[in-house]
C-alpha cells in the first residue's frame, strides 16, 4: 500500500501542487475584480431601468419577491423603484423571465407608480433566432408596449402597431418569442402588483 | 540548441515568422476555427479576442516552457489544460470589469478559448520542447498571426455589413449593407475566399 501511495504521489505531486496554486491565483484575481463586476452588473440594470423610466433619476430596491412563472416554476425578482428629481416615485422596474423559442428570455419590466400601465421592457439575456425572434428586442415591436394597459395584453396576428392598446402585433415569422414576451410580461406584472399590494407598498388603486 | 548569437537571432526571427505566415494559424493550420467565424462580425470584438489569445498563450506557453522538465508525458495534457483554464479565466474576469460591454458581446467565446486548439497546439509542439525565449517568441507570433487573420477576416465582414470600419463609417451613404455578411453564412464565405487567396498567393511563391 506506502508503494502505491508513494507512486501516486510521484507521479501528480506537480498536478496537486499546480491546482492548488492556479487555484489560488483565480481566488485572488477574483477577491481583487469581483466587487468591481458586481458594480458593472448594477451600473448596467440602472442604465436599462433609467431608459424605460426616463423621467427617473434614481433606483432603489423596493422588495425581492418570489413569483411564480406559467409552469409553476418559481422565478425570484427584484422590484425597484424609480424616483424622479422631485423624489416622488416615477414608476417601478422588476425583472421577469419566461421560456422563449430557443431559450429562456429574461426581461426587465418597467410599469408605472399604480401598476396601471408599462412603461417598456428591455431584454436581459434572450437566444432567440437572428433576424426573426431577436427582433423583440428592436423598437417596432418594443414600442408597442411603452403605455400599454398593464396585465391584460394580447397578441394579434396584424394589426396597427403604432396603436398603443392592449392588442399587441406579433413579428411576422417570430409568432412564439412575441408571444413569450408577452406571457412573461401578464404574468409577473399580475403577481408583482398583488404582491406589492399585500405588502403594502403600492397603493390601493382601481 | 544555438551555437552562437548569430543562429539564435536567427533562430527567433524564424519562430516568429513562423507563426506570423508560414504556419500562420488560421490560414495556414485551421485552428481555432470556432472563435475565427463567430467573433470576426467587427473588427472590435475580433481585436478584444486577438488580444486575450496572446496574453493566454502567452502566459501558458511561459508556464509550460518552465516546467518543461517536470512533465510526465501521460500527465502532460491534464497539465496544459489546468494552466489554460486559469489564465482564461483571468481574461474573462478581467474583461467582465473593465470592458463589460464588450464581455458581453464576446458572451461564451471567451471561455471557449480554453479549448482553442492553437493554445493547446502550441504548448504541446513548441512550449513542452524548446527553451523559455523560444517558448515566448513563440507565443507572440503565433498570437500576433492570430489576431492580424481575425481582424482581416472581420474587417472585410463589418466594412461589407454596416459600411464602417472599427464602427465609424468609411464608405458612401449610398451603399446597401450586405447583411449577410454579418451572419455565420459571411462568415464561411470570407473565410474561403480568405483561404482561397491565401494558398494562390504561397503557390506562386514556390
Amino acid at each position: 500500500m506506502p508503494k502505491a501511495i508513494k507512486h501516486f504521489i510521484e507521479q501528480s505531486w506537480l498536478l496537486i501542487i499546480a491546482s492548488f496554486f492556479f487555484g489560488l491565483l483565480i481566488a485572488v484575481t477574483n477577491a481583487a475584480w469581483a466587487p468591481r463586476i458586481e458594480q458593472n452588473k448594477i451600473r448596467k440594470l440602472n442604465r436599462l431601468m433609467a431608459s424605460l423610466l426616463p423621467k427617473a433619476t434614481e433606483f432603489e430596491l423596493e422588495a425581492e419577491l418570489e413569483i411564480k412563472s406559467a409552469k409553476g416554476k418559481k422565478i425570484k425578482t427584484k422590484v425597484y423603484k424609480a424616483l424622479s428629481e422631485a423624489d416622488e416615485c416615477a414608476g417601478y422596474c422588476f425583472n421577469a423571465s419566461g421560456p422563449g423559442f430557443a431559450d429562456k428570455i429574461e426581461l426587465v419590466v418597467a410599469v408605472d407608480k399604480d401598476f396601471q400601465k408599462i412603461a417598456g421592457f428591455d431584454c436581459l439575456a434572450s437566444n432567440e433566432t437572428p433576424g426573426f425572434g431577436d427582433r423583440i428586442k428592436l423598437p417596432p415591436y418594443r414600442n408597442q408596449f411603452a403605455g400599454a394597459p398593464a396585465g391584460i395584453l394580447e397578441l394579434i396576428k396584424t394589426g396597427d402597431a403604432g396603436k398603443i392598446d392592449s392588442e399587441i402585433v406579433a413579428i411576422s415569422g417570430a409568432t412564439v418569442s412575441s408571444e413569450a414576451v408577452i406571457k412573461i410580461i401578464n404574468n409577473s406584472v399580475a403577481q408583482v402588483k398583488k404582491q406589492m399590494r399585500e405588502k403594502g407598498l403600492i397603493g390601493d388603486g382601481k | 540548441m544555438a551555437s552562437n548569437s548569430q543562429a539564435t537571432s536567427r533562430l527567433y526571427k524564424e519562430t516568429l515568422l513562423t507563426g506570423l505566415w508560414r504556419e500562420n494559424p488560421v490560414f495556414r493550420l485551421l485552428l481555432g476555427m470556432c472563435p475565427t467565424l463567430a467573433v470576426t462580425a467587427a473588427v472590435k470584438p475580433a481585436l478584444t479576442m486577438g488580444l486575450s489569445v496572446i496574453f493566454v498563450l502567452l502566459c501558458s506557453n511561459i508556464v509550460v516552457s518552465l516546467m518543461r522538465k517536470l512533465l510526465k508525458p501521460h500527465l502532460r495534457i491534464l497539465m496544459f489544460t489546468l494552466t489554460i483554464s486559469t489564465f482564461v479565466t483571468i481574461a474573462d474576469l478581467f474583461l467582465k470589469a473593465f470592458v463589460p460591454r464588450m464581455s458581453e458581446t464576446l458572451g461564451p467565446y471567451v471561455p471557449l478559448i480554453i479549448v482553442n486548439c492553437i493554445i493547446i497546439c502550441r504548448a504541446e509542439a513548441c512550449a513542452s520542447k524548446n527553451t523559455l525565449a523560444v517558448s515566448v517568441i513563440d507565443a507572440l507570433g503565433m498570437g500576433a498571426g492570430f489576431t492580424l487573420a481575425l481582424c482581416v477576416l472581420a474587417g472585410i465582414r463589418e466594412i461589407l455589413s454596416t459600411g464602417a470600419i472599427w464602427e465609424v463609417k468609411v464608405l458612401p451613404i449610398g451603399f446597401v449593407p450586405w447583411a449577410a455578411m454579418s451572419m455565420p453564412v459571411g462568415a464561411f464565405i470570407t473565410l474561403g475566399l480568405l483561404l482561397g487567396l491565401v494558398n494562390l498567393a504561397s503557390k506562386k511563391k514556390t
